[in-house]
């Protein structure tokens, strides 16, 4: 993985130093909250409901054991004991002061990483795919230009006061794992017909208040030109997307109320005059960064069966171990290796995402064991050994369960996306954390779970979508009505080559009926679907008619016995 | 897109001083000889320049209508005017006006209505990489010290800060980083620097 040389160490160093004079003249009362607000925001400091939040970057999903450790640390240390990876491949600490806030950022810089720009109107924390290098269906390793743009966008004086925060994905696979179109910017890496790296641009795309995807605006551009591109997209929103209104500040407004094709002619315009400049990237540079995204020293090892790997299991062990290997476990790009998941949503889990300072201890020494020392965290707030050689999958197993992150339901219905909603967030309407747990609880049944396959469930507790309700298949979201927490369920999201938003099936509920609204979707799914359809693919077949009648089942009763008791006629 | 906060009726009060900090010098204060104007605040027309020492700085807006008068191009062609830009002005549909500027105008500025309100350093990094603008660029308005940096790498060397900065401290910021990963006005990024 890349490591920082001096001018990165240098510039992480000196913004560490920035942020604690910073720091200091809010805390001596010469920088006002106002003022500072969005000067912590851009180093991932947030004000929340209880305390201060700390998002710390990952850039592109990528860390090491050393990394892991000191984050475990600083969890000890300056936290509660725990901490939460996030949808957007970050870290963030609850319960932190603004005090201590410089010193865990010089904790940081000692194992390279930073807080930088992981929050703020400001181009944020690049994500890409968390099997980058490794994924069996890759055409191109995103990591190099990830790792390129990381540095060209970081502290970029021009873009650090945008109208609203921005966010770039880079995909390079043939299965989009980045949900690159609800991205401000995607970046679809390829190679062209002369083997030439090239990359696709998507822009417009986001969720929030109101969920758009983004429009192809330009085709092969050589990815040397990325910069002066970028920039000319970038100073078209900095100068025109909306300011007056927080809601429609974003670029997906702006594109969409240009249209994609004016959009594009203008950031075509804008770029005439920047494209041959020397922003754009060098193969010096190409060449000084990808040399850390070499392939690490694998064996030469034979491909193994799913036979092969269960040989000398237990016949007591071989059902879970086998649940485990199906969806935890990817195929890997080198005969011998595959890559696996952990999973950060064990039934009944406080909060998807969150690892305990115990376990990230533990997770790190699996790296070194395992997977050469380097970890991925993922979009749907999981992390990764990707480097495993496939006759230790048995030994990882067992080691994984001991931590409690070897439940087999990635992908299933219980790996659930989710905000940290009313319990922490500030801007949250209603909570998001008892809903999971409740939803984990119904349904705890394993084989179950395996029974009904592919579903995603992701649960937001506002419109802000931070749990990325849009793209669930089924959807959570919770709402404020006269001060009550209220819960407004979507279906027919998803996220991959085919992402697409979810639909409103009606007028919401409470939180206590979610569970039983969320049995009764999936039970219409399980009457009415065919032989190897997954949930997603009987929805687009059945249309929402069914799921939304059994969703409402129990709310008629409920409403019809509300009007009794209250002597109203029906 | 207009907002109201782009062209105010007010204007944030600046310091008495300016910190001018010139491409390849070094950061200093002086005294502002530059009267902001909004060009409405006074009903008679342009602020009597005879009375005080200083030049005035008129909106765009302004100009563009009364560039043609005598007086104005008299006071103009004598140094007194300068030119300063709304956040929402789009400077590229008057780049033959701004060039024509290039002759009267010792300086220009471009206003922050807020200073998280990042639209003018687009204008700045438009002025010095396409409209070819070499002189002075100043930074007015809402100009608070930790924006500074940022104004000062896309194209802005002197900065009016708002009347409740502490100079001082807005001094020490230009020096923060001594390595920088993308290109400016000011610096090429540290790689290209050491490879060229």
């Amino acid at each position: 993985m890349y490591k920082y040389d001096n001018i990165d160490k240098t510039l992480v160093d000196q913004r560490v130093a920035q942020f604690r004079d910073q720091v200091t003249r809010r805390l001596n009362g010469t920088l006002t909250e106002e003022a500072f607000r969005p000067l912590r925001l851009q180093n991932g400091l947030y004000h929340q409901r209880h305390a201060y939040m700390l998002r710390v970057a990952i850039p592109y999903g990528l860390f090491n054991s050393k990394q892991l450790r000191t984050l475990a640390n600083i969890s000890e240390k300056y936290d509660r004991g725990y901490g939460h990876f996030t949808t957007r491949q970050n870290i963030q600490y609850n319960w932190v002061t603004l005090e201590d806030t410089p010193d865990i950022l010089a904790d940081l810089a000692k194992v390279e990483m930073h807080a930088i720009q992981t929050s703020g109107n400001c181009i944020r924390n690049i994500t890409s795919d968390a099997f980058a290098g490794v994924a069996a269906d890759e055409y191109v390793d995103t990591r190099p230009i990830c790792e390129l743009l990381r540095q060209w966008s970081t502290l970029h004086p021009e873009f650090a006061h945008l109208p609203r925060k921005f966010k770039f994905a880079v995909n390079g696979a043939k299965e989009d794992r980045t949900v690159m179109l609800c991205h401000d910017v995607g970046i679809e890496l390829k190679k062209n017909v002369v083997g030439e790296l090239t990359a696709n641009i998507y822009a417009g795309g986001g969720m929030g208040r109101t969920p758009i995807l983004g429009s192809l605006i330009k085709t092969e551009l050589p990815w040397q030109l990325l910069p002066s591109y970028l920039t000319a997209l970038l100073r078209v929103y900095n100068r025109f997307g909306r300011r007056d209104n927080l809601y429609k500040a974003r670029i997906k407004i702006l594109v969409k109320a240009l249209g994609p094709e004016e959009f594009s002619r203008q950031v075509e315009g804008e770029w005439l005059h920047l494209q041959n400049s020397d922003d754009n990237f060098t193969q010096v540079e190409w060449d000084r960064v990808a040399k850390h995204f070499t392939k690490p020293p694998y064996k030469t090892l034979p491909m193994l069966t799913t036979e092969h790997i269960l040989e000398n299991v237990s016949e007591a062990e071989a059902t879970a171990f086998t649940r485990w290997l199906e969806r935890n476990v990817k195929p890997h790009q080198v005969p011998g290796y595959a890559s696996v998941i952990l999973s950060l949503k064990p039934h009944g889990t406080v909060a998807p995402g969150d690892a305990t300072t115990a376990q990230m201890n533990a997770i790190a020494d699996l790296a070194d064991k395992f997977s050469f020392g380097e970890l991925r965290s993922t979009h749907e707030q999981n992390l990764v050994l990707a480097d495993v050689e496939q006759a230790e999958l048995y030994e990882l197993w067992q080691q994984a369960k001991k931590q409690n992150v070897a439940l087999p339901n990635v992908g299933l219905l219980t790996d659930i996306i989710a905000c940290p909603g009313g319990d922490f967030c500030s801007l949250a309407n209603a909570k998001s954390l008892p809903i999971a747990k409740a939803i984990q609880e119904r349904f705890d049944d394993l084989d179950y779970l395996f029974d009904l396959g592919d579903i995603s469930l992701n649960i937001s507790g506002c419109i802000n979508s931070c749990g990325h309700h849009h793209v669930g298949n089924i959807g959570v979201l919770g709402v404020d009505k006269d001060g009550e927490e209220w819960y407004q369920i979507t279906l027919g999201g998803e996220q991959g080559n085919d992402t697409s938003i979810g639909k409103v099936i009606g007028p919401s509920f409470y939180a206590d009926e979610i569970p039983d609204v969320i049995t009764n979707v999936i039970n219409t799914y399980v009457n009415h679907r065919s032989e190897d359809e997954s949930f997603i693919q009987a929805y687009r077949r059945l249309g929402v008619a069914p799921f939304k009648e059994a969703a409402y089942q129990n709310a008629k009763k409920k409403e019809k016995a509300d009007a009794k008791s209250a002597g109203e006629s029906v | 897109m207009s907002d109201a906060n782009s062209t105010p009726s007010s204007l944030v009060q600046s310091h008495d001083e300016v910190l001018v900090f010139p491409k390849g010098g070094n950061p200093s204060l002086t005294s502002n000889k530059w009267q902001v104007w909004n060009g409405s605040q006074d009903e008679g027309g342009l602020p009597a320049l005879d009375l005080v020492s200083h030049g005035v700085l008129v909106p765009l807006v302004w100009w563009i209508e009364h560039h043609h008068e005598m007086d104005v191009i008299a006071k103009a062609k004598n140094g007194q005017i300068g030119v300063w830009f709304a956040a929402d002005d789009d400077i590229l549909k008057h780049a033959e006006l701004i060039e024509a500027g290039k002759q009267y105008w010792p300086l220009v500025a471009a206003y922050f209505p807020l200073f998280r309100d990042g639209r003018s350093f687009s204008t700045a990094a438009l002025l010095r990489e396409r409209l070819g603008w070499t002189k002075e660029i100043r930074m007015i308005g809402d100009v608070l010290i930790d924006q500074l940096l940022q104004g000062a790498r896309v194209g802005f060397d002197s900065f009016a800060l708002r009347n409740d900065q502490d100079l001082g401290v807005a001094l020490k910021q230009f020096d923060l980083y001594s390595v920088t990963t993308q290109n400016s006005w000011r610096d090429k990024r540290t790689l290209l620097d050491q490879t060229q």
